[in-house]
């Protein structure tokens, strides 16, 4: 726990709620799951963005609570909105009132569409955990609550190396795309090349810490994937997020998952 | 480098970056979503997306610096866009500023960043 808040400062920056860069040494990490506004039975909370805010921010309160963290302990978040000038009247005020005085790492996007066609934020954070990874496993995934979802609300990396995989595509080895206009072997192949990344690297698909699934039309993305997603982690599922996105780099492209994973 | 690189012939890069990196030792850096804006906090080059990807990659390299680092540490990043139109202004500035292979790296096209005016950010995480 040997947190450094990188002041590559600019007067806009000030009061805005983020750090430029915020760097920790690496002991035990936390990834969560983009959270949403459902409530405990899985029903978007209703009102709108201020709603949904808090509710986002108090089910990841409840995640860093079960690994022992609080909003200070976290380094980067990422905020997806479909509704920037809600989050701007009504969303922002509720981050605020969480942080307090502590500055994260931040990215804020506007995409086009979350899990729910309601859904009008996701948030997802990487915390520093205190304590020392000794003698524990090299993961941990958990759940604060009850949810019918293939992924784990949080995952914890104790010690280890940990592994960034660039965004995969449904490209071939000789550059090709393979199953243009053709959803479930898009999918089949990004899970392939992710699964060679991983091997390469030491690592298997249960080593998978956090993935992030961009995809043109998330019906289709539910329609197609789900069998080829679950044969892939066979049930070692990493905390995820899912968004519906404009474009991609190559207009064939339906579909890109990154993946952060870790090894011993 | 307190990194290593990732490479394997059954899953090859489209374009000149890394397919992963793995983090041997140092410092995890984790860097806020980088846009055009100068020292001052006024944002460079409106409507231009080759003067806002230069200067939003130079704001990147800044927080490395200032982290003790430089483009070299990044074992990752991402580059969010809001148009595709866009992505050969942004990968020639892009290339200027690493000059060799990029780090891992991610494109996405997003509906919107956070203001209007915003054409590009980039994201990073780094050993330092």
């Amino acid at each position: 726990m040997d947190r450094r808040e990188v002041l590559a400062e600019r007067p806009v920056e000030k009061g805005r709620g983020f750090m430029p860069g915020v760097s920790v040494n690496p002991s035990r990490v936390l990834f969560t799951a983009g959270l949403t506004g459902r409530d405990a039975a899985g029903n978007l909370v209703a009102g709108g963005m201020a709603p949904q805010a808090q509710r986002t921010f108090e089910r990841l309160q409840a995640i860093l609570e079960r690994a022992g963290a609080r909003f200070d302990d976290v380094v980067k978040q990422l905020v997806y909105v479909t509704d920037l000038d809600a989050y701007n009247a009504v969303g922002r005020a509720e981050r605020a009132k969480v942080f307090g005085p502590t500055r994260a790492a931040s990215t804020g996007l506007v995409v086009r569409r979350l899990a729910d066609p309601a859904m009008l934020i996701e948030v997802e954070m990487v915390v520093d955990l205190q304590g020392a990874p000794q003698g524990k496993p090299l993961l941990e995934k958990f759940n604060a609550e009850n949810h019918p979802g293939d992924f784990y609300q949080g995952v914890i990396v104790n010690g280890g190396r940990l592994l960034y995989l660039a965004g995969q595509v449904a490209n071939n080895p000789d550059g090709s795309v393979a199953g243009v206009g053709d959803w479930k072997r898009q999918a089949e192949k990004v899970y392939e090349n992710i699964g060679h990344i991983l091997k390469a690297a030491g690592a298997t698909p249960g080593s998978a810490v956090k993935e992030t699934t961009w995809v043109l039309d998330i019906e289709s993305w539910r329609r197609n994937a789900p069998p080829v997603r679950r044969a892939f982690y066979n049930g070692d599922y990493p905390a995820s997020t899912l968004v519906e996105i404009p474009g991609l780099a190559r207009p064939e492209f339906l579909v890109e998952i990154e993946v952060i994973a870790a090894v011993a | 480098m307190p990194f290593s690189t990732i490479a394997t012939p059954e899953a090859k890069p489209v374009a000149n970056y890394k397919m992963a990196t793995r983090m041997e030792g140092g410092r995890l850096l984790y860097i806020s979503g980088q846009v055009a804006w100068d020292a001052g906090g006024n944002l460079v080059g409106k409507g231009d997306v080759r003067a806002q990807a230069r200067q939003a990659f130079e704001n990147l390299r800044g927080v490395l610096q200032a982290a003790g680092g430089d483009v070299q540490n990044l074992m990752k990043i991402t580059t969010y866009i809001t148009a595709i139109e866009n992505f050969p202004a942004v990968a020639e500035a892009r290339t200027a500023v690493f000059s060799g292979e990029l780090p891992a790296s991610t494109l996405i096209v997003v509906k919107a960043l956070f203001h209007p005016d915003f054409l590009i950010e980039v994201e990073g995480v780094a050993a330092v």
